[in-house]
């Protein structure tokens, strides 16, 4: 930890006064994100939408991994109220990768100290299939549900839910948001399917569209929910896949 | 697209014809799939829109300029929820700024940050709604 000798600002624990002796230029360097490239021209503070909230300024974020201070940027709160959003770089005259690098951050947090819900959810989906940790049988209730009453409008006489279909040509997955509070929101793309009279279905298990991974620099959970739905689309070859998450 | 372009499904361009509708581009369907991938889809949502009524508005700026609604990269899951509202509120005055009364995304996360926020910026009627919402209320069925 970079010894400083001067008070921390705007609650993060770092600042303007960490002594030259401690820090450690290159140590960050096999990060792929060319941080070190940084003219500090501040084009990416004045883009950015969330700078100045908690003291939050994209360029000091990238001089400090510049000059190796990743224990400060790990542990500031700053990787998680930035959304990677990607304006910074967009504009960077040097084209640096500044939403790699808050994932690349967020990734090194220990995983019980992850903000909020993200890890809880990711944890909970590895394990069961969901973020939710919804039973199987509760899920196909519920869609069935919905399907029955998309049934009893006018046009859609007869709508059933094609869950686990083989050989349908698209498959498609499920926010978690959609089997909980907004089960309204499934039955758009459900009425566009009937419409259009496309051969679609649903998995009863891992069904799970979100993948929070991404959210929290989690590479190997993002591969293992990925390649869930890949083995889905063998199994039941189907070749097409409709991810709107 | 392929259900609209090869009349697989038709649309009631008449159903919002009063409302004044406006699109804003989710940034990992924007300017990060441009980064990554190499093509930001700024234009197809955009024609979808138009296949569902003849007038509506961008927002400005947009696409590689689109600002950001604040919802992203996990931020209505983080609980820093103070600092999510305080980042919509450029998002706001762009929406203001273009007249809009129907918003349409085609995002969960932007979709969900601004339902979540759109009445701390006195916007509580501002209806939101995903790209397939709009297809599926403006759908002919016979």
């Amino acid at each position: 930890m970079a010894e400083r000798i001067s008070k921390e600002n705007d609650g993060i624990q770092t600042g303007p006064g960490v002594a030259v002796t401690a820090l450690n230029p290159g140590r960050c360097r096999s990060w792929p994100f060319f941080q070190d490239f940084c003219i500090t021209c501040g084009i990416c503070a004045s883009a950015c939408p969330v700078s100045g909230v908690e003291g939050f300024d994209p360029r000091m974020l990238v001089r400090m991994i510049s000059l190796g201070m990743e224990e400060d940027a790990v542990s500031a709160s700053w990787p998680w109220i930035c959304t990677m959003c990607g304006k910074c770089a967009a504009l960077c005259p040097m084209d640096i990768d500044i939403p790699g690098l808050v994932r690349r951050v967020r990734s090194l947090r220990e995983r019980d100290a992850v903000p909020g819900i993200l890890h809880k959810g990711l944890a909970a989906a590895l394990e069961t299939g969901n973020n939710l940790r919804l039973p199987k049988e509760d899920y196909v209730f519920i869609l069935e549900d919905v399907a029955e009453e998309i049934a009893e409008e006018p046009g859609f006489e007869g709508f059933t839910v094609p869950i686990d279909k083989k050989g349908a040509r698209i498959l498609t997955t499920i926010h978690n948001k959609l089997v909980n509070t907004h089960t309204e929101d499934l039955k758009h793309w459900w009425k566009i399917f009937h419409a259009a009279g496309e051969d679609w279905t649903v998995p009863s298990e891992n069904w799970e569209g979100t993948n929070w991974g991404y959210f929290t620099g989690d590479d190997d959970a993002m591969k293992t929910l990925t390649g869930r739905i890949a083995a889905h689309m063998e199994a039941l070859q189907v070749h097409t896949l409709l991810w709107p998450e | 697209m392929d259900y609209i372009r090869n009349k697989r499904i038709r649309l009631d361009k008449s159903r919002f014809k009063d409302r004044r509708a406006t699109y804003h581009d989710p940034c990992n369907y924007g300017r990060q799939a441009r980064r990554r991938f190499g093509h930001g889809f700024f234009e197809e949502p955009r024609w979808i829109l138009s296949q569902c009524m003849d007038h509506w508005r961008d927002l400005y700026p947009n696409r590689m300029n689109q600002i950001c609604c604040g919802g992203g990269g996990g931020a209505l899951s983080t609980g820093y929820n103070e600092q999510r509202i305080f980042y919509a509120r450029r998002k706001f005055d762009q929406i203001r700024a273009c007249g809009a009364d129907m918003l349409v995304v085609p995002c969960h996360s932007c979709h969900g940050q601004l339902n979540a926020v759109k009445g701390e910026y006195g916007m509580a009627d501002l209806e939101v709604k995903y790209l397939w919402e709009l297809v599926a209320d403006c759908l002919v069925v016979e």
